[in-house]
């Protein structure tokens, strides 16, 4: 029996002995006790994927005994000076998740809106209710341990329901806020719902206040598009080297809506972000991308699933990982064409630069496809800047750290205009060109700020 | 009536008779010849194992050899990482042991039993036409025990070892036992294993230090007798500066029961040598509905031990109901090169699971990998691969493309690569793309005065190309053929 498997095991006896005494909504309950009863077959189904970096394989990232806040006791954090992104000032739809717990702020009560829903899952109005659950339940059938122990042992998230046809001018940010004092487990969970026609932006910042304390924060996002919604997702994280991040996405696109999913690694411990994305509907459209800047002995992994049964449909895959130090990063990239899902266009790329002496690449792009009426491609490179791009550079007075960082930056580019959020895509050039030059992304030097807000305490 | 059906809708029609036509097609190689075999019961134990070695009269060594790999065979399970769907196996309902009874030993073809000449006539490769006009030395081997060897004089006038694995051991027992399991060890895989514990007989091939083997050596394989599995082992060492062609061709009779097909080849290249080895696969993969058929469990590898050597895999994979196969290069030489270029066509009901592992423990090493993926019918097709870059490899090279092409809408056409790069000097690229045989090309054939079926063929032979260049003439020829018969008509 391996450590992680004990762990669960734990959790789950925990969790039947706490049966009803959590302070928690009944539909939390309700989803605990569902989980609970897929735990066991979700466990004896896992098996290691062989692909991923071992380091962010789950059953190394849940082996060490973290403890859970089934009480929910109230843990202080700072909001003030966790605004280390410099992603500040977006006049955002600002909520805080401290932990895992659930904060509104006065930015958000004052820009509150018909149509628009931002609250917390143990206060889900009573007309969302049944839609929630569902979603909610979801992941629970793919048989995963991780996605099961979330639900197992989630005391609080937040619910974004934008109703049919409200198109939200503001993004929604959501600031995630790790200060454990003890070794610990976050169970964090949001959901998505974008009704017919709607329109949403939606930024999440992931941080850690510790270096000290190791803790693990496994994330769920479940993201329902229904047809003709447009939903843009942006992921920062930008934490701390004792962060052990588990992330997953689990969405799914009826047809004509679009979704588009980018995420940027900044600074963090060990990080696992998987992306199962399920197209059902036809003629919709698919973006994925990520970027990540890796040192030291920092861990990215990105997992994708992305599963096309509908017509028509067409996506793309941008993964760019620098690799600095002795630092590791994965990809996998699963594109599933599906039988009856013709003229879908899938295409997939992953571009890796191996800069540090001891820094390694796996990457694993895979197709499946059972349909003949497809166009669908994938491409992976691992290697290292251009000489020659690097020699030109020096010949016109460039230095060569500058040159390199130059490159590097321009490297990465092409993610980050992935982003259609203006405002955002100029913050993330700045967050990528400032962690080159080798600083922390502190916003100290930042003009304004969101951490100026006070009421996120 | 028929008539004006038929002005109705002329293309399907031609399209319905195409298809019926490749369908009812029967297996060409599809006969069973009466030899008198020499079969052991069903069954696999440690007695068993005695036995073959016994039959063989083998060395104590090579007992203990087989002893130990049985041993650990019985801890393994079969591997199910593959994306196949492998029915579950009794391996104690196959008998290990089949040899043609040997009156005496052939020393010439008169001494050979006219039956088995007769199959390989019906094979297409009449031994003696071949010697005369190809100049090529077949060791062709029939259920498992080598039957005949030809060219043998002019290549020991060179110094070179071609022959069957048994007498090999008999002969030059320390040169089979110096490498014999060390490029792919019984602890390798669990076919690998068991092939280690019953290996029934294979070929052995000796180049010496700076010589050109002037002739292409070829090996056919056939698998005879019912309810038989076929182990068989290649060994092949190049020496120093050497130089061989390999070829290895496939064809099996039609059975209606599957039959286990689990062999090695281990080949070992020395500093500045190269070895081609070329494999054509036609072993019976089984009718349009999935009966029957060969399941190929192969395990191929070679090392590039010394500096500058070369290997280069090139296979035309066409028959067998499974296949599961990855010949690898490991390249561990300074400067070594590795290539892999492969076509596998699927069809029906067959599966296909199929790649290579370039790994790169040596600096400066290159490789190169082409595959390219033909599925029809219900067939499923995967290409997996592997390329791995060690931490103290400076400057590697790789550039994989892996291609598939889809001709019909219940196929599968899959791409499994992992890419692993532990050096910051490497440089790693990989592309693939999947797509089917557009209408417009079949339409532009057509008004050229081209039937679908011709188009077909010629479209796909034009996207094979690139792999079948690869292939020596003689057996270009014969792949092309069979790349033909197994795709004719398979228009989506």
């Amino acid at each position: 029996m391996t450590a992680a498997e004990k762990n669960f095991g734990q959790y789950s006896a925990l969790m039947a002995d706490f049966n009803g005494q959590r302070r928690v909504a009944p539909l939390l309950e309700k989803l605990s006790q569902e989980a609970a009863a897929v735990l066991p077959a979700a466990m004896a189904s896992y098996r290691p994927d062989p692909m991923g970096v071992d380091a962010a394989r789950p059953d190394k990232l849940f082996a060490p005994d973290y403890g859970v806040n089934l009480m929910r006791l109230g843990m202080p954090v700072d909001a003030a000076s966790a605004f280390k992104c410099g992603v500040p000032n977006l006049n955002s739809l600002l909520c805080v998740v401290a932990n895992d717990t659930f904060h509104s702020t006065t930015q958000l009560e004052r820009n509150r809106m018909e149509g628009l829903t931002i609250c917390s899952l143990n206060n889900v109005p009573a007309a969302l209710q049944s839609k929630v659950y569902e979603v909610l339940t979801r992941s629970l059938k793919n048989s995963d341990p991780v996605s099961a122990l979330n639900s197992l042992l989630l005391n609080d998230g937040v619910l974004i329901h934008v109703a049919a046809g409200v198109k939200v001018e503001k993004a929604i940010q959501i600031v995630n806020l790790s200060n454990p004092t003890v070794p610990l487990l976050s169970a964090r969970r949001i959901v998505v719902m974008a009704e017919e026609g709607s329109d949403v932006k939606i930024l999440l910042c992931d941080h850690s206040q510790t270096d000290t304390v190791e803790h693990l924060n496994v994330q769920l996002v479940d993201v329902d598009v229904a047809a003709h919604a447009h939903v843009e997702l942006y992921d920062i994280e930008e934490a701390t080297s004792t962060t052990r991040r588990c992330w997953q996405l689990h969405a799914r696109q009826a047809s004509n809506s679009h979704l588009s999913v980018n995420t940027t690694y900044l600074h963090g411990g060990i990080t696992r972000n998987e992306y199962h994305v399920d197209v059902p509907g036809d003629y919709a459209h698919t973006e994925l991308s990520g970027l990540a800047i890796c040192g030291g002995e920092q861990v990215v992994d990105n997992q994708v699933t992305l599963t096309h049964t509908g017509k028509h449909c067409t996506s793309h895959q941008l993964f760019k990982n620098a690799l600095f130090d002795c630092s590791r990063g994965g990809f996998g990239g699963k594109i599933v064409v599906g039988e009856g899902a013709v003229f879908t266009d899938a295409s997939q790329t992953n571009r890796n630069l191996l800069a540090g002496d001891d820094a390694r690449m796996t990457a694993a792009p895979q197709l499946e496809i059972y349909c003949d009426e497809v166009k669908c491609s994938h491409g992976a490179t691992t290697g290292q800047l251009d000489e020659r791009a690097l020699f030109y550079m020096q010949t016109r007075g460039i230095p060569s750290e500058e040159a390199r960082r130059m490159l590097t930056q321009a490297f990465m580019v092409d993610v980050i205009d992935n982003i259609s959020f203006e405002v955002l895509r100029q913050r993330i050039h700045m967050l990528v060109e400032k962690r080159l030059a080798g600083a922390g992304a502190s916003c100290g030097s930042c003009a304004a700020g969101c951490h100026t807000d006070e009421s996120a305490q | 009536m028929k008539q004006n059906e038929n002005i109705s809708n002329p293309a399907e029609d031609e399209n319905d008779e195409v298809l019926a036509r490749a369908t009812s097609g029967e297996y060409k190689y599809g006969f069973s010849s009466d030899i008198d075999t020499d079969i052991i019961p069903a069954g696999l134990s440690e007695e068993v194992v005695r036995l073959i070695s016994k039959k063989k009269h083998e060395p104590e060594w090579l007992l203990d050899f087989r002893l130990k790999a049985f041993r650990y065979w019985l801890t393994l399970t079969p591997p199910d990482w593959a994306h196949l769907r492998i029915p579950p196996i009794d391996f104690q309902a196959i008998s290990y042991y089949a040899a043609p009874k040997a009156k005496t030993s052939p020393k010439s073809l008169d001494e050979v039993d006219p039956a088995l000449i007769d199959t390989f006539n019906r094979l297409g490769i009449p031994i003696e036409e071949q010697k005369a006009l190809s100049g090529m030395a077949v060791d062709a081997v029939m259920d498992s025990v080598s039957v005949k060897t030809t060219h043998r004089e002019r290549l020991a006038e060179l110094g070179i070892i071609f022959c069957s694995f048994s007498e090999a051991v008999r002969e030059y027992p320390d040169l089979v036992r110096k490498y014999l399991g060390k490029v792919v060890s019984y602890r390798d895989n669990f076919y690998a294993a068991l092939n280690s514990a019953v290996f029934s007989d294979g070929s052995f091939v000796y180049i010496p230090k700076g010589v050109r083997c002037p002739m292409e050596l070829s090996t056919y394989f056939r698998i005879n007798a019912a309810g038989t599995g076929q182990f068989e082992r290649t060994l092949i060492v190049a020496d120093d500066e050497s130089y061989v062609s390999y070829l290895e061709g496939c064809t099996a009779p039609m059975r209606d029961e599957n039959q286990l097909h689990a062999a090695i080849v281990e080949i070992i290249v020395e500093e500045r040598a190269e070895v081609k080895y070329s494999t054509v696969q036609n072993w019976y993969a089984g009718d349009a509905e999935g009966r029957g058929g060969v399941y190929n469990f192969v395990t191929k590898r070679g090392l590039c031990r010394g500096d500058y050597s070369k290997l280069s895999w090139t296979q035309v994979e066409t028959g067998s109901a499974i296949t599961w196969k990855y010949p690898s290069c490991i390249l561990a030489g300074e400067g070594s090169v590795g290539e892999f270029y492969s076509v596998a066509v699927t069809n029906n009901r067959q599966q296909a699971d199929t790649g290579t592992k370039m790994i790169h423990t040596g600096s400066n090493t290159r490789s190169t990998i082409v595959s390219k993926g033909i599925s029809a019918g219900h067939s499923e097709n995967s290409y997996r691969g592997l390329v791995k870059v060690a931490p103290n490899a400076q400057g590697v090279r790789n550039y994989t493309q892996c291609d598939s092409l889809l001709l019909s809408d219940t196929c599968g056409a899959h791409t499994f690569p992992v890419i692993d790069v532990a050096n910051a000097s490497a440089v790693v690229e990989h592309e693939a793309t999947t797509s089917k045989i557009s209408e417009q090309q079949i339409f532009y054939c057509n008004q050229r005065g081209i039937p679908t079926e011709e188009a077909v063929a010629l479209i796909v032979n034009g996207y094979a190309k690139e792999v079948m260049n690869k292939l020596p003439m003689e057996f270009a020829v014969e792949a092309q053929k069979l790349l033909s018969i197994t795709l004719e008509g398979s228009v989506g």
